[in-house]
Order: structure tokens, then sequence, then C-alpha cells
């Protein structure tokens, strides 16, 4: 522990200047850059669902609305899930996958940092394939879940559904890349003893969702190709004309479906579990139990997927069953929400940004936890399930669960990716407005779905009891609007002209707090040896952990990869080329129905861009020669 | 949490709640609810209690002592699992009783009614009567009824919020639903709701469910399964909507086919029940706005003439989807069965109230009054959105006066 409790902390200085033109960042291959990428695209998607919520919202805000058509208000119920899901939460969670696993377990980047690259770009291009449709009115309106037989073509023979089932699959491979890269990583580039024991949670968190990703996101594939061949090549998976179950498409859908609850949620636990500790500066209670725990939870994530499907009849013997190993994960997710408390108990509580989102995490996914398990007893699931009862509990889960999580990540990591701290007091209005928010838009919701008003409907009646709550649930979009607005203002200041931060600012235990702020390219001098789970706390100490100021470090020295020596792998272009070329050929497909000459033109060239540029990739080696 | 939550459980301005005791299901799933909620506002109160007096009392103090590093507590740990476990034994336990009570099979002389799911409306058969009716449905009170619910195209779910849970259609595949509606239930109309997203009009897909005493069932059953009352002058009055007065003839030998011209001067009887019109619960009169823009010549409406409504509905495209028991020329079931339109209080599956006027620019423009619908817009001059033309004389298409004599026809098809 001592050597690196003793390490000298660092100032980047701009001794050579940085590459930061706009060629370098489409050639990037260094993971901090990615992650940096993912970041602002996801934010950026993260505000495109937003206004999408909004819209939602301002039709729902009195009975009859007339803000929207039925038919828009169906493309923007179903981009609105699609986008955060796919778009903002995940790729929020991936930012932080790519910025922190290396730095958390000591490597000087990714397993495969081109692939980490070529996982970027089909994100951002697949996030714009599938987005752009709203624009034109022709989105996606089949439901984020797309239920078969109305996503056939059959019930949706517009172009609409097309972009969603190849939207879906791009995105696919977007982050089943990007999860062999980071299991490969973290298996195989841990620094000289760091055992699997001594991982940062944060780590290990990833470690598993990856395993969810690489195991459910097939099925969903699977799911999608069936609907896809019979959309366009007349196969009959979902075709009920021929007798087919629909579902089948449910069965799929769920088994991918709920593990991807776990994928959206285990990250935010990750990073909550690395802000409670530092500012509670004691070290998280029970460690093998919030690891075991997380395991637990992601391997019972694979055994619920019916839940979701109580009305559809499976009988009774199939309900209990689902019923019962959906109540089984209530007590890892419990065991996660004690652990925390138990974290702060005796602790001596800073209460900066960062921990107050970690904080309200604990108080607002208790809420979407104990809903969960109301809706995991099938009976009284029945008055629940396709209810604004529902959506109420899912936010609670995504927004004061995830978005919370990586908020509380967000304000937490600034300082080490950026070099400066976010504006404490434009946090603090971020903060407040987005639990006030969320609060008045969700809470609300547990009544009108419980009062009688199903999901997914773009006007209700007069007279029905659930106007008061559906006018409260506007009113809270709007102050989770503004306070998002606030964290958006913040982020771009504090990016630009934030007060300076230095290597580790909060008194962090873990050894990306070693380094620099922000990382120099090779991340690490030299890789660090790991002899505890809190490198940097002395634990048999009066001082268990030391802040470090910008002041003290001034003037040190970071020395340069090229000046250590270091070989970092070069910048390429041809992930983006190759990403291109898959895009491409993906997108010939919309054109199957009216011209199938320029479809299968299209499809050829985009075969021939994307082999191309992954031919000139492998041939280019990752490094110079040394 | 708890607290707010009973207060939304009663009282009357709710008047979709599911926590009304109407059957014993429902009552089954609220009891059922109270235990989840009592456990689940324990533990709420627990984990956020402790989070506040942690927040309260650990704030960071200047120049205080670090922390203890307590690194874990097995007893402790043990303890936060096993609790939450012992409590959810206390929630499977019901859990599984109550899904195996309320999925047995339902008592064999339970009242079948069909549920055939169509986007976006219910078609409802009782085949121990040989009724087939849209949109509502009546129930005796103190009755078992057992729905088996299919569907001709995409999913849907069967929910009547105030009666019990939701059960999904689904293509290719038989599920059942049954309930008792208690005898002394109080209230007596019922919004039931498609609760799975089906297409453009998925939100307009409702239906109204009536809870009757059981003679009022059996002379709503008889007269539905009969064929519909026609021809009505348009100068005799009808029988007050609902009035369910029985005139004193034998109707059964007196009533004429529809369409029976021989029979066209003897003014009908109708003797049969349906909902009174003036008893509706304002909860189920449907408020939905007009679409902007389609409008209709009320004036003519007081000139349309049943018998030349009749003959042109046995001509045009009505019939290519409607059916019409004792109009010969009607049988299609594509479409809703119009036998008994009349007495229906809706049109369009709960969308609007069923009078001459919505009546009238349903047949004129459907598709504009409910996006998406498969009913083809009639009024000449008129924009199909779902088919993307305008609608011309040459096409079949009907003028006002015209579909002011349909909407008499159907208005006199009680």
């Amino acid at each position: 522990m001592a050597t690196l409790v003793a390490a000298p902390p660092y100032t980047s200085t701009a001794t050579e200047s940085a590459n930061t033109g706009l060629w370098s960042w489409l050639t990037t291959v260094d993971h901090k850059r990615i992650g940096v990428l993912y970041l602002i695209t996801a934010l950026v998607f993260f505000v495109i669902g937003g206004l999408e919520a909004f819209l939602i919202r301002a039709q729902l805000a009195v009975p009859n609305g007339q803000v929207l058509s039925a038919d828009m208000y169906n493309q923007l119920f179903t981009m609105h899930g699609t986008t955060m899901v796919f778009l903002a939460i995940m790729p929020l969670s991936a930012a932080f996958f790519n910025f922190l696993i290396p730095l958390q377990i000591g490597a000087r980047d990714v397993a495969f940092p081109r692939l980490n690259a070529f996982s970027y770009w089909v994100y951002l291009l697949g996030g714009i394939f599938i987005t752009v449709p709203i624009f034109f009115s022709v989105a996606p309106d089949g439901g984020w879940f797309g239920y078969a037989p109305l996503s056939t073509k059959q019930f949706s023979p517009q172009i609409n559904m097309d972009f969603w089932v190849l939207g879906l699959q791009i995105l696919g491979i977007s982050s089943l890349a990007a999860a062999f890269n980071f299991i490969t990583t973290i298996i195989n580039m841990r620094a000289p003893g760091m055992h699997l024991m001594r991982m940062p949670i944060f780590t290990w968190m990833s470690f598993v969702v990856q395993f969810l990703v690489a195991l459910a996101f097939p099925v969903i594939t699977i799911a999608l190709v069936f609907l896809q061949f019979d959309r366009f090549f007349g196969t009959n998976f979902y075709a009920i004309g021929a007798g087919a179950d629909p579902l089948l498409w449910q069965h799929l859908f769920w088994v991918f479906g709920h593990p991807e609850v776990y994928i959206l949620i285990l990250p935010a636990f990750g990073l909550v579990s690395e802000v409670l500790p530092t500012f509670s500066r004691k070290p998280l209670f029970g460690y093998p139990v919030m690891v075991y725990s997380g395991i637990l939870i992601g391997f019972l994530g694979f055994g619920v997927w019916a839940h979701h499907m109580f009305s559809v009849g499976m009988g009774p013997i199939a309900d209990a069953v689902f019923s019962l190993t959906t109540m089984l994960i209530a007590i890892p997710t419990g065991v996660k929400i004690f652990n925390w408390l138990a974290t702060m108990w005796d602790g001596q509580l800073r209460f900066t940004v960062a921990m107050k989102f970690g904080v309200a995490l604990v108080g607002m996914f208790t809420i979407g936890g104990i809903s969960g398990v109301m809706h995991s007893s099938p009976p009284a699931d029945l008055q629940q399930t396709d209810t604004y009862f529902i959506v109420a509990h899912f936010h609670y889960v995504l927004f004061g669960g995830s978005m919370f999580g990586l908020f509380a990540g967000l304000y937490y990591y600034f300082p080490k990716i950026t070099g400066r701290f976010m504006s404490e007091s434009l946090g603090n209005w971020h903060f407040w407005l987005s639990l006030i928010g969320m609060n008045l838009t969700f809470f609300p919701m547990h009544f009108s779905g419980l009062l009688g008003m199903p999901r997914r409907t773009y006007q209700y009646d007069a007279g029905q009891g659930i106007e008061v709550f559906n006018m409260l649930s506007t009113i809270g979009t709007l102050v989770l609007m503004l306070g998002t607005l606030f964290g958006l203002i913040n982020l771009w200041k504090s990016w630009k002209s934030g007060e300076r931060a230095s290597s580790n600012p909060w008194g962090a235990p873990t050894i990306e707090w070693t380094i620099p702020s922000p990382p120099p390219e090779h991340n690490f001098d030299e890789l660090p040896k790991i002899t505890s789970r809190y490198p940097l706390w002395d634990l048999k100490g009066t001082v268990i952990a030391k802040e470090t100021t910008y002041a003290e470090e001034a003037g040190r020295v970071q020395l340069s990869a090229k000046q250590l020596g270091i070989p970092m792998p070069n910048p390429s272009i041809m992930p983006l080329i190759t990403a291109a070329g898959v895009i491409f050929m993906f997108s010939g497909m919309l054109f199957t129905d009216s011209n199938m000459k320029l479809a299968v033109g299209i499809m050829i060239a985009g075969a021939v861009w994307w082999i191309a540029g992954l031919y000139n990739w492998l041939l280019t080696p990752l490094e110079d020669a040394h | 949490m708890a607290l707010a939550m009973i207060v939304g459980a009663c009282g009357g301005e709710y008047p979709n709640s599911t926590f009304n005791h109407t059957t014993e299901f429902n009552a089954s799933i609220d009891t059922l609810f109270d235990k989840l909620m009592f456990w689940g506002t324990l533990v709420f109160i627990a984990v956020e209690v402790a989070l506040v007096y942690v927040i309260v009392r650990f704030r960071r103090r200047p120049n205080a002592a670090d922390p203890k590093p307590v690194h874990g507590n097995t007893t402790l740990e043990i303890l936060w699992t096993a609790i939450p476990a012992v409590i959810l034994i206390f929630i499977a336990i019901p859990t599984v009783r109550t899904i195996f009570a309320t999925q047995a099979k339902a008592a064999p002389d339970a009242l079948q009614i069909e549920v055939v799911g169509h986007q976006w409306w219910w078609e409802f058969r009782y085949p121990e009567y040989g009724i087939t009716t849209a949109n509502e449905i009546y129930l005796p009170k103190g009755r078992t009824v057992n729905f088996a619910l299919t569907t001709v195209d995409v999913l849907h779910s069967f929910w009547v919020p105030q009666l019990g849970g939701k059960r999904d259609l689904i293509t290719n595949k038989t599920n059942y639903l049954w309930f008792t509606p208690n005898a002394d239930i109080q209230t007596d109309a019922f919004n039931g709701f498609c609760a799975e997203y089906c297409g453009s009009s998925h939100a307009n897909m409702k239906f109204r469910v009536y809870t009757v005493e059981p003679d009022e069932f059996e002379r709503w059953a008889q007269h539905q399964a009969r064929p519909a009352v026609f021809p009505v002058q348009a100068a005799v009055p009808v029988v007050p909507s609902g009035a369910g007065v029985a005139l004193v003839q034998d109707s059964a030998s007196a009533m004429p086919m529809a369409g029976d011209t021989a029979a066209a001067a003897t003014a009908p009887a109708v003797d049969g029940y349906w909902f009174p019109r003036e008893q509706l619960p304002a909860h189920v009169i449907p408020t939905t706005r007009l679409p902007k823009g389609l409008t209709f010549d009320e004036s003519l409406l007081a000139q349309g003439d049943a018998e030349r409504g009749r003959e042109l509905y046995s001509r045009s495209s009505c019939i290519g989807c409607h059916a019409i028991k004792g109009n010969p020329m009607s049988v299609s079931n594509v479409g809703p069965n119009l036998t008994h339109v009349a007495t229906r209080h809706t049109i369009a599956s709960g969308l609007y109230q069923n009078d001459a006027k919505h009546l009238a620019l349903w047949i004129k423009n459907a598709p504009a009054m409910k996006p998406g619908s498969l009913m083809p817009t009639i009024g000449i001059g008129e924009r199909d959105a779902v088919r993307k033309n305008t609608i011309s004389a040459a096409m079949g298409g009907l003028t006002d006066a015209q579909i002011a004599d349909i909407v008499a026809y159907l208005q006199a098809l009680k």
C-alpha cells in the first residue's frame, strides 16, 4: 500500500501541444477520447429523448390534447424509449466504461483500441440512422418493444419500422464489439497484483454488464433477424396468417429485455459505489457481497423475463415460477441498498453534487425497487401492467437510478476527464431541480396508473379522475428540463473555464487518481503494482484519505509517451470508414420494397466498402515497430 | 405514499379505480395489493428514515477525525439478506395462492362471452344467446362471466379496471378471464380499455360494461338475439330509449323483419331492455373532440328518412363490412355488427356518443374522427387520411343528405 500512497502526484503541463484538431478526433483510438465522444454524443441523444418526452407530456397535460396527432404521438413514445435506452443511457455507461476501466485496472488502453473506435462510430452513425426519421414523421411507431405482429409488414407496411429493425441491429454490433473488448481488457490487462477481488467496484459491475450484453444482445439480434426476414423476404416467423405464435417475439424480446434493465442500472450502481466511499471516507461496506450481489443480479436477470408477460396467459405454473424468481432479485438488490447505507454510516459525509446524486440514487431507486416487487406478484400485476403505474416504476429505476448514478459519476469523474471541476453552484441547481422534477413527473403516475390510465394512449377522456395527476406530471417535466438545462450549462462552462483540479481532488482511494488530471495519453508512466483494494488510502493511519490541491502539484512535469519511450497505438481512420460502410450496407435494405436493384446495389457497395476498410485496418500495424 | 394511495382508493371521483371491490377477482387482487403495499411501505420507511438519519447525523464536520475503516460485518449482512427473504415469503405465499385461485377454470355454468379484438374495436359474442354485438357488454349481476379472448389481427388487452385485472388477446390463441360482478354492485356502468399497444388508434379502443339485474339481462339478451325492429316511421315516437317497457302484445309474432316491406306500414313495438341513456353516469359519456374542419349540415338530419336510408345502405359500400340481422343484404362480419346499433350509447369503440350528429360525421369521414380507422371515408369531397384519396360520387361517395338518410336508418335499429 505504502508505495502508491507515496507516489508523486502530477499535474499535466503543456510540454507538448496536444493534437486536438478535428482529424485527431476522427482517427483517435485513445480510450479516454472515445469515452469523451461517447459522453457528448449520448448527452445529445439524451436531450433529443428528453424533448420527445416533453412533447408527449405536452399532449397529455389535459384531456383530449391537441398538440400531437395520434401517429406523431406513437412515433414519439417509440423513439423516446428507443433513444433513452439505446442511445442515451447505454452509451453514457459506455462513456464511463471507456474512460475508466483501463484507468481503474492500471492499463494503457483497452485490449483492442481500434475496435473500440469502431464501436463508437457504429453507435454514432446507427444513432443518426434511427433518429433522423422523426424529423420527417416516418419514425418507428411500434413501441420500443416492437411487439409482433404489429411490427410485421402486414400491420406496419410503411418504412417506419424498417428503421427500427435495422437500427437496432446496427446498435447491437456496437454493443457486442464493445462487450468483447472490455471482457478481454478486464481479464487480460489488469496491472500486476490486481486480483479480481481487488478490482474497483465500478469495473466489477462493468465486467458483469459486458457479459450481460454478450449473452443478451444475440437474442434480440435473432429476434430482429427473424422480423427483418418477415418484413423483407416474406418468411413466416411472426406471420399470423401462417399460424405463427406472436409470443415467440415476446419471449425473445424479454430474454434480451430484462437483462437489458441490468445493463442500464449496474454501471450506475458501480459509479455510486465509487462515489459514496470517497465522500464518506470509508471503504465500501461489504465489498465481496457487493460483487457477488452484482453477479447474482446479472445471473437471475436471465431467469425472470416472463414477468413482463403475466397478462399473456402463460398459465398459473409459469406465472408462479417467474413471480418467485423475480422476487428473489429483490434480495441482492436490497443488499446493495443496505450496504450503501452501511458505507455511509459512521462516515464523514461530504455533500458535493456528486455525493448528492449518489445519495439520491439510494433514495429514489428504493421507490422503483419497491414498486417492482409489487408487480412481481402476477395478480397485482394484472392491474398494473401496461398502465402508468409501470411507467412510474421504471422511470424511478431509470431516472432515479441509472441517470442519477450517471450524473453522480459525471460530477465525480469530470475533474479526472477534463482537469477541471464542475461548478458546485450550478450543479446544485441541476441536482435539486432534477430531484424535484423527477418526483413531480413520475410520482403522480403511480396514481394515474392505479386509477385506470393505460399506457401509450395519445388522448384520454375528461372526467376520469386522472386530470390532476397528468397535469402534475407535465409540470414536473418542465422542472426536470430546467434542471437538465442547468446541468448542460454547467458542463459547457466548466469544460471551458472550470476551476482547475489536481490529480486526486476528492481524496479518492483507487489508482485512476494517482495520475494527472486529465491523464496523459499513456495513462501510467509505469504500470502500478497493486497490493490492496484501496491503494491510495492509509486505512491504518489516523488520516485515511488526503485530497491533493492544484497548487501543490503546480510545476510538476508530465512526460509524454514519446519522451518516455512508451509505444502507443497509432491513430487510424479505418474504424470510421469501416463503420460507415456497415451503415451504408444496412441502409440498402430500406429500398428493397421500392427498388430491389438499387437496394442490392447499395448493399453490395456497402459490403465492399466495409470489407475494404477492414482489410486496410488489419494490414496496418497497431503500433510503430519498436 | 400509503396514505395517498388510500385516499386515491375510495370515492366515486375515480371511476376507473382498480381499488373498488366490484368482483371477487378485484377483491382478491386488492387484498394482495394491500399486503404488497404494507411491506413495501415498511421497507420504504425503514430505508428512507435510515438514509435521512445518515445524511443528517454523519455530515462531515470540520476537524473531525477520519472514521474507522469498517470493511463489513458478516452478521449484519446475513441479517439484511435474511429479512427481505422473510418478507418475500409473506408476499410469495398469498401471491401463489391468488394465482391459482384466479386462474382456475371458470364455473361450468358461467355466462360465456367471446371477445374478439379488432383494430380498433371490440366484438362481443354471447354464444348461449346467439348475440353478436360490439363495444358494449351487458353482464348480469351475481353471475360468473367467462370471457374467451381472441384477436383477428394484432395483440390487444381486455381491461375493465373496476372489475378486475387485464388479459391479453393473442393472435392464434384463446385466453380466458373470468369474474363475478357482485350482486350488490354499486355502480352499473364501467369503462373498458385496450391495454396493449395496437397501433394508431390504440387510445381509442375502448368499450363499456353495464352490470344489470338478471331479469334485465334476460330481456336485453332476448331482444338483442332478435333481428332489428324495422322500419320505424320517423313520425312515430320511439319508445324512450332504455325504458325497457314491454308493450302489451305478443311482440315476437308481431316483430316485422327488417327489409320486409310488406310490414312497412306497421309501427313495431320495441320490447327489450338496454341501459337507460338518461341514467348513464358522466364517466361513460365520451368527451372526445371533433376533428377540425369536418362539418355536417345538421338541418339535414331532421329530414333523414329511415326507409330511404335502408335502401341506400343496402346498396352502398356499408354492406361490405357490416351485418344487420334481418337485412339480407348486410351479412359481412368485417366491421361491427349493427343489428341493434341504436341501443348502444357510443360509436367508434367508445369514442363518441351515439347520436345523429356523431353518426353522420362518422359515416362522412371515419378516419378523420378516429386516426387510422379501417372504415373508409364516404362523404363526397372528403379526404381519406388512411387511403390517401379524395372521395367522389363515382367512387360511391355519399352526399350529406344521403348520409342523413342512413343515419335515420341506423337510429331506427333498436
